[in-house]
């Protein structure tokens, strides 16, 4: 329960009944609204003239900072489909940003689990053209090689993520706010503890370093030099270096982690806070008792003589 | 605040099965059984409890490897700290569970024991329940609740303290943007709307809830539900199921496990209308037998079954009790007369007139139709015997039984309809309103009124 999965099980569910059903002969008549953190809706349904066809649409808040990234984004979210028979693009669903086509009778498990993974998809585009930039900026020689990029994901109402790439490292900066004192309270311990987490154990060492501020990091305060102002904003930087992106699979790992930072850090926080919970009443509970045990007895004070039971213990009442 | 597009989020967590899922869907996203798996203190102390979660969390899941698992640095911590309750842990055990078909699998194996948080409809482990809720929306349903809005269901009859909990857990662990809890007899009763018997959207009605351990006759007027008159019956899918295994273990059949007799009940079972004429049926016409096929996992091996007369036999115990208990003799038509006629006077022809089915258990065919006949027998007798006995003329009783697709899961069905009308998000109670008045805020909810 630690760890929230990249995937949505939703859509892999709903994905997989679809393929078994179809399968079986007896196709589903599906339309359903799925969601996804962060303003994430998906929409699974039928194509109007043929059951054995699906559309997988998707709208998301991050989906215009993305887009503004530049580059062929169009073509790199096709790559990711493009091994799969079954999925093909297809012009977007009215009030979606981006649909694929899905047919049932060349689903497989592997495309199932690709399409649950389309929001990660989406926002890892700007981290692939920061892995992009840094291999190029690696290559160039000492001195020549500052660049001035940093990619923008808008990924909540007034939340940014902000990657920039440098030669020897990328740097990832999340902007998060508050709406509510007691998360606020309970953020600043969990981002404390991300950051003397690496100090204290030794087996973490490898991770990605985490820095944690009130002010934005100078990397991005250019972008954001109207907001800094405000107290309720938190910085936490996260810097990525060779290690954590040498291979595809790493590449993916970090981007997963990344992308469902804040949900994670939000998830913990409400845990905590149910964690809090489960103790008062623990607490309330033990006080209660000690209460119960100071109630004094009505019938000890009248005295032996005058009361007097039956062999079950009831009182005999004269 | 862009959340108000968001879709709303509708709960429905019963005794035995919770339903989960987004308003304007018309079946609910995920339904498990509201069980929670825990963590039990480890008997051998190496390790800790901790730890062996971390393991079992990084198997089977490509993307997030052991070695930096939060957890194996507190495992050293959490073996010192063991005991029962969860306020002596300081380790990450909190979040050692899991819920639904997955607590199911995990309570099989010795470091898991199983709880249902829900008893008789309420709550009665809120540590347990929220932690629930915790995990349904974050895992399952994948939603950060302060962009959402969630219509919970409470059944007839809740203290409302146990209302203030739930908003006090909702408003602050969760977060959560705003929230409307519903009684289920009256979201059921909204679910019948989309029958075309029903003509006017009223909240007036019976509804008869039948689902897994008890079968409830609730009686609501214009949205509000007469407690005084509320009738509960023993009678429900558990039972039938349990009176199919005994008819196929009184013949000898070579399969007759739970799970058999329940698929045979939800495949093979129907209403009839008179057994006598049912029996002959069967002994004239070999057809009415039916086989049922058994194939273990691996589709080596293949039992069949013979379905006989406890096709109609087993939905026949709600109508004639006595063949299978011997405890409780009433006929549900009769129940539900008595539940009407217990209702202020005023307001019971609009309770005959609109009774309707919710609960899986109610979805054997013709189950309405049989219901209607036997109930406007009753009735009519009834009506009989006052014009009879006043010498007036009466303007009669209308009985009708509503039955309609959604019934199994009309309470979800009914609060996903609610929640996607425009006007829902003005029903619910926002967390500003939480934050000014306090958790007594939810002991008022105003109704729905759509005509």
């Amino acid at each position: 329960m630690l760890h929230l999965r990249p995937e949505n099980l939703l859509v892999q569910k709903t994905l997989t009944e679809a393929w078994n059903a179809s399968k079986a002969g007896s196709p589903l008549t599906l339309d359903r609204v799925i969601s996804d953190f962060d303003y994430t809706t998906l929409h699974v349904s039928n194509s109007p003239d043929d059951k054995s066809i699906l559309w997988l649409s998707i709208r998301t808040k991050a989906w215009q900072s993305v887009v503004k990234c530049g580059g062929d984004f169009a073509g790199y979210l096709k790559s990711k489909y493009n091994g799969f028979h079954a999925v093909s693009e297809c012009s977007p669903e009215q009030g979606y940003d981006f649909t694929v086509q899905v047919k049932l009778d060349e689903l497989d498990a592997d495309a199932i689990v690709q399409l649950s993974l389309m929001k990660i998809h989406i926002m890892s585009y700007p981290f692939q053209l920061a892995f992009d930039e840094f291999a190029r900026l690696s290559q160039l020689p000492e001195g020549s090689n500052a660049s001035d990029t940093v990619h923008q994901i808008q990924y909540r109402d007034d939340e940014n993520i902000f990657i920039k790439p440098s030669s020897d490292r990328i740097t990832v900066i999340f902007e998060t706010f508050f709406q509510d004192e007691t998360d606020k309270v309970f953020g600043k311990v969990f981002l404390q503890e991300f950051v003397d987490a690496r100090k204290r154990n030794r087996n973490i060492q490898s991770a990605p370093q985490v820095l944690f501020s009130h002010e934005p990091p100078l990397e991005a305060a250019s972008l954001m030099a109207a907001r800094s102002a405000d107290k309720n904003r938190r910085f936490i930087t996260f810097v990525l270096f060779p290690r954590h992106f040498q291979t595809p699979e790493l590449q993916f790992s970090s981007v997963c982690h990344l992308s469902l930072f804040r949900n994670y850090f939000h998830y913990h926080i409400k845990c905590s806070k149910a964690y809090m919970h489960s103790r008062m009443r623990y607490r309330v509970d033990t006080f209660i008792k000690v209460l119960n045990r100071a109630k004094v007895d009505d019938e000890e004070e009248a005295g032996e003589q005058t009361t007097r039971r039956t062999i079950t213990g009831r009182k005999l009442v004269y | 605040m862009s959340y108000l597009n968001n879709p709303a989020i509708v709960m429905d967590n019963g005794t035995g099965l919770t339903k989960l899922g987004f308003a304007g869907n018309d079946s609910p996203s995920w339904v498990f059984p509201t069980a929670i798996a825990t963590a039990q203190r480890s008997t051998t102390k190496q390790g800790g409890s901790g730890s062996g979660a971390g393991q079992s969390q990084g198997s089977g899941n490509p993307y997030f490897g052991n070695s930096t698992s939060a957890t194996s640095f507190n495992s050293l911590a959490s073996a010192a700290l063991l005991s029962n309750n969860l306020a002596g842990k300081r380790g990450t055990e909190d979040l050692d569970f899991y819920i639904g078909n997955e607590a199911l699998a995990a309570s099989q194996g010795p470091s898991y024991s199983l709880s249902y948080p829900i008893r008789h409809g309420q709550v009665e482990n809120w540590d347990h329940m929220e932690r629930f809720w915790e995990n349904s929306i974050f895992k399952y349903l994948r939603t950060e609740p302060e962009d959402h809005f969630f219509l919970l269901t409470e059944p007839p009859l809740n203290p409302p303290e146990n209302r203030e909990q739930v908003a006090e857990i909702f408003f602050e662990s969760f977060n959560c943007a705003g929230l409307y809890i519903a009684v289920q007899a009256v979201l059921a009763l909204a679910a019948s709307w989309t029958s075309s018997k029903v003509v006017d959207r009223s909240l007036t009605g019976t509804v008869i809830d039948s689902g897994d351990g008890v079968t409830h006759v609730i009686p609501v007027a214009e949205g509000y539900v007469i407690g005084s008159a509320i009738k509960n019956i023993p009678i429900a899918g558990r039972d039938i199921t349990l009176f199919i295994q005994s008819l196929l273990r009184e013949r000898g059949e070579e399969d007759t496990t739970l799970r058999t007799a329940e698929r045979i009940k939800q495949e093979y079972c129907y209403v009839c209308s008179d057994i006598v004429k049912e029996f002959n049926k069967f002994d004239r016409d070999p057809q009415k037998f039916a086989q049922f096929i058994v194939e273990n996992s691996e589709k080596t091996k293949r039992k069949v079954i013979d379905v006989g007369y406890e096709r109609f036999l087993a939905p026949e115990i709600f109508f004639n009790p006595e063949i299978a208990s011997s405890d409780f003799l009433t006929p549900l038509p009769t129940v539900v007369d008595q539940t009407i006629q217990a209702c202020p006077i005023d307001v019971r022809k609009g309770l005959y007139n609109n009774i309707v089915l919710s609960g899986g258990s109610t979805m054997f065919k013709d189950f309405g139709r049989r219901l209607q006949r036997d109930l406007k027998g009753i009735v009519n007798n009834r009506i009989a015997l006052s014009e009879h006995l006043s010498g007036t003329k009466s303007t009669g009783v209308d009985v009708q039984v509503i039955s309609h697709r959604r019934q199994r899961n009309a309470v979800w069905f009914g609060g996903s309809l609610l929640a996607q009308t425009a006007e829902f998000k003005s029903y619910c109670h926002t967390k500003q309103d939480y934050e000014e008045i306090g958790p007594e805020i939810v002991r008022n909810f105003s109704l729905f009124n759509m005509v």
